[in-house]
């Protein structure tokens, strides 16, 4: 059963993985929209949300994964091991939350108006 | 003499400040903690004066009291005063003060850098604030808005007086961000795990954390806009192919993080202060941690909303709208732990909880008005009016200055040994709290009516009126307020009582160190397995001072402090601290002369300072590791742990790793400008070719990738403990860099570049002139490690430095082929795209 190791980094990771993919999501939107911008009148569905939405779901499958690791490997840890892992698996399920909450308005709204 | 006294002595004689002017040479964090503070303070009420002259114009319609010109320096002023020279100085001089003395060491890990630090900070401000009294400060308000700052509008020099003093300042704030980072990892002492850390550790390390990261997006910016306004380089400038929607991205990227930078430490200071007076521990410490982890990465996603009217697109414009929601999720997280906390415990109605109070009623104000903002059909319709100002105000002040004072108040008596008077502060806090909220929920309802920010004056009529008359009673009733807490400060020291040890009951180990402390904090430093050390083991007061705990040598006369595991608290090493030095004012003094060599354009003046404080600087770096000023070979080594200039995983590696993460942040603001100028200015132009020579930057790149190489196998050799022929290796590393250096140089010089036609090869100058920077660096500082190889104070026994310098190696290297990537080789790829 594949366990998480009590290492600070995941006390970061997640918020780090957000970043990362916050910075993707708002330049790639931006860059589409200066390179090969849809039609106004496409509404949401055009190849710029689609790209920014399956973006989205894997980031976000990722971190679900990492919390749900994190989670499960909590018990077999003590002491300051033990803070760590439930400390980021916390963070990681916020930053999963972030990323869709965040992502998810590629739903709602078109690219580049 | 009792033992306990003649211990004292023998380390107050080692530790304490040089006599007479001598002490200006201080570099404990205790006296520079104090100085940043009272520093602070002084910039404080120079601000507060400032927002009384803007609330006197305000109060009546039609009034002339300040011309526009001298309303637009005052208010401007104001801001820039409280944001830069107040908030954020002064909560940092908090956090040199105490973390030391609460994770258990008798310094900050980089004491010098903490001195010129200081010495920055006040020289810097004192340029800022000289600007105001020659009647030609800066007038674009505090964010500095480009065209508004730039040559065309703004001749004079007021910007230059911002950008050159601001960014001096921001030196200050970077280096106390590091140092503040590697001692909270490095030096806690032995067994302070992370999850024993007091809060307010957690709440400093993520805040240094923000700093490293936030504020070279802002000296960047600033570096630009200066570059534009001194040589014509028109990074801003439409025509030219720049864009002045980039400064905003710059400003923001570092001015949404710099709110939370303020607001964090003061919320630590609520989570220190909080279980003392309901006498248990803070309800929910692993989410608070939580919290403070997610706060300081989801604030760097909000910069975009301060720009919801500059035509962002819809879809960018809710990303940054949920991402403005989202980070109340662990701001509330803080607030229901501290009201649980409350719920929890049995609270003791002292001055420093009012403060506490206060703080959660105001602060959850303005909270909630910042998620009105984020919405962005109420964003347009608020912009630029009182109700923007009125919330900034709410979070802030009831954010920052209400915990700060809470913090003074419980401090004091650690400061000075005395308690203050309980009827004057709650006098002071009545004032403060009811003109505030005077003052300032009213300007949520001029705002709402429509009257706009930044406006000199207002025709009667509107319904403002009575508005900012109450609004500007309000704001002197805050006056009077600060006033009583100056009052009382000023008369504890003489007639508070005495305050004794502990004199709240706390529970973490600053209140050990004596009230008013020690110089060294603690004679000897103990193992602590609590989270609650003085709550635990109280006897820890008596114990510690008698130096009945490690590190109690002091006879060979060298600072020292446990260095620790950054996770587990084990003892790894004993860290060498550096004592008084006139280097860390020389240093300052000398960039200060340079700042105003540059504001009055004395070019020449300007280079021939700064190879001064270059010189100052290397020779800062010779007294170390088996320098005979600092810890040669055989004398006296401890015996807990090795000193660690005979380790290979010291204090100046983690130093340098962070130093490079501000570094790095600073390239990629670059990178984003270029990116960003690239995609969206209008007028941008890719030449057809590459006006860099392409094959001299790859030769350049081959001497910096061999010289990197070479210098990583010398240090593997000297990790395996070999040192033989070390010396020349250094040598060849130092001849292939300046090699490289000189080509660099070359090509920089022989470009054709039109650097004040176009923002590209403005651009490009800046990035070549980034990597000249550091490489050159890199080449001194090998040069110098060869020279400490032939005076024996780097060798298999002392292998330290090279250590630390390898990173540093690897960054110039890594920022070299990506800039050759990224400005050189991708614009021929698109254009033959």
């Amino acid at each position: 059963m594949k366990t998480l190791r009590a290492h600070p980094l995941h006390l970061f990771a997640g918020p780090l993985l957000w970043a990362i993919w916050y910075v993707v999501l708002y330049s790639g939107q931006a860059l589409g929209c200066e390179t090969a911008p849809p039609p106004a009148n496409a509404g949401v569905w055009t190849w710029l949300n689609g790209l920014l939405l399956l973006h989205t779901l894997v980031f976000a499958v990722v971190l679900l994964y990492l919390t749900w690791l994190a989670h499960r490997s909590t018990p077999a840890e003590s002491g300051n091991g033990r803070f760590i892992l439930k400390v980021s698996t916390g963070v990681y399920l916020v930053a999963t939350i972030a990323v869709l909450a965040i992502g998810l308005q590629s739903v709602i709204y078109p690219p580049c108006v | 003499m009792t033992e306990q006294e003649a211990l004292h002595q023998r380390f107050n004689k080692v530790w304490r400040n040089l006599p007479g002017w001598g002490t200006l040479a201080a570099v404990n964090h205790t006296s520079v903690g104090r100085r940043f503070m009272l520093t602070g303070a002084i910039f404080f009420l120079i601000g507060g004066l400032l927002a009384l002259l803007i609330r006197m114009q305000l109060a009546l319609p039609g009034q002339e009291f300040l011309n526009p010109d001298v309303y637009s320096q005052v208010f401007t002023m104001h801001g820039t005063v409280m944001m830069f020279l107040f908030a954020i100085p002064i909560l940092e001089g908090a956090a040199i003060y105490l973390i030391p003395k609460m994770i258990g060491a008798r310094d900050l890990i980089f004491p010098r850098l903490g001195a010129l630090g200081y010495y920055c900070y006040l020289f810097g401000g004192i340029i800022v604030i000289s600007s105001l009294l020659l009647g030609m400060a800066p007038s674009s308000g505090w964010f500095m808005y480009t065209p508004l700052s730039s040559t065309e509008f703004s001749p004079g020099p007021g910007s230059d007086f911002w950008l050159l003093g601001i960014t001096f300042v921001e030196i200050s704030s970077v280096s106390a961000g590091i140092e503040l980072v590697v001692a909270i990892l490095r030096s806690r002492t032995p067994g302070m795990t992370l999850s024993k850390m007091p809060i307010f550790c957690w709440y400093i390390l993520v805040t240094a954390l923000m700093i490293v990261f936030g504020f070279p997006p802002l000296i960047l910016a600033s570096i630009l806009l200066e570059l534009e306004r001194a040589a014509g380089m028109p990074f801003f400038d439409v025509a030219a192919g720049g864009d002045p929607v980039l400064w905003q991205h710059l400003f923001w990227l570092f001015g949404h993080p710099e709110v939370y930078i303020i607001f964090l430490p003061a919320a630590g200071i609520v989570s220190t202060i909080l279980p003392v007076f309901t006498g248990r521990p803070l309800v929910g410490y692993r989410w608070v941690v939580m919290a403070v982890i997610l706060t300081g990465f989801i604030s760097f996603g909000l910069w975009a909303h301060h720009m919801f009217t500059v035509g962002i697109p819809q879809l960018a414009q809710a990303f940054f709208s949920m991402a403005s929601m989202l980070v109340a999720i662990p701001t509330a997280i803080q607030v229901f732990a501290w009201l649980a906390t409350l719920w929890a415990g049995r609270v003791v109605y002292s001055l420093p909880m009012l403060w506490v109070f206060g703080f959660l009623f105001v602060f959850v104000l303005g909270g909630l008005t910042g998620v009105m903002l984020a919405m962005v059909p109420f964003n347009w319709q608020v912009h630029d009016t009182h109700f923007v100002v009125a919330h900034l105000h709410y979070v802030l002040v009831g954010g920052m200055l209400f915990p700060l004072i809470g913090g003074l108040y419980y401090w004091l008596p650690h400061f000075s040994g005395r308690m203050p008077s309980e009827r004057l502060g709650r006098w002071g806090f009545g004032l403060v709290f009811v003109g505030f909220n005077a003052t300032f929920f009213l300007m949520h309802l001029t705002g709402l009516l429509g009257m706009p920010r930044r406006v000199d004056t207002y025709e009667t009529g509107f319904g403002w009126d009575w508005l900012n008359m109450l609004s500007s009673v309000g704001s002197f009733v805050i006056a009077m307020g600060v006033a009583i807490i100056i009052i009382d400060v000023l008369l504890h020291f003489r007639f508070g009582r005495k305050a004794g040890n502990n004199p709240w009951n706390a529970d973490t180990l600053e209140w050990t160190t004596g009230t008013p402390p020690t110089m060294y904090n603690f004679a000897s430093l103990p193992e602590i397995n609590s989270r609650h050390p003085l709550w635990d083991n109280p006897e820890l007061l008596q114990s510690i001072p008698a130096g009945e705990h490690g590190l109690t040598q002091i006879e060979h006369g060298r600072r020292e402090t446990f260095g620790t595991d950054a996770i587990t608290g084990k003892l790894k090493e004993v860290m060498l601290l550096p004592t008084n030095s006139w280097l860390p004012l020389l240093v300052a003094s000398s960039l200060a002369v340079v700042c105003i060599s540059l504001l009055t354009r004395s070019y020449l003046a300007a280079v021939v300072i700064t190879i001064v404080a270059a010189i100052f600087l290397f020779r800062w770096s010779w007294e170390n590791g088996g320098h005979p000023l600092a810890a040669p070979l055989g004398d006296k080594e401890p015996v807990e742990a090795p000193l660690q200039s005979r380790t290979l995983d010291g204090s100046g590696l983690w130093g340098m790793v962070i130093t490079l993460l501000a570094d790095g942040a600073l390239f990629l603001a670059l990178l984003f400008g270029w990116l960003y100028l690239w995609a969206v200015a209008p007028n941008w132009t890719l030449p057809d070719e590459s006006l860099v020579s392409l094959p001299v930057m790859a030769w350049s790149g081959a001497f910096l990738t061999f010289a990197t190489w070479w210098y990583c196998r010398a240090v593997k050799q000297l990790k395996a403990g070999d040192d033989t022929g070390l010396q020349t290796r250094f040598w060849v590393v130092t001849a292939a860099g300046a090699i490289h250096l000189v080509l660099l140089v070359g090509v920089t010089l022989v470009s054709p570049l039109a650097i004040t036609e176009l923002a590209h090869d403005a651009v490009l100058l800046v990035m070549l002139m980034f990597l000249i920077f550091h490489s050159s660096i890199s080449v001194i500082a090998t040069a110098l490690q060869a020279l400490r190889v032939r005076y024996g104070y780097v060798s298999k026994e002392l292998p330290y430095e090279p250590v630390v310098l390898q990173p540093l190696w690897l960054f110039s290297l890594a920022t070299f082929w990506c800039s050759v990537a990224s400005f050189l080789l991708l614009p021929i790829a698109w254009g033959a795209a």
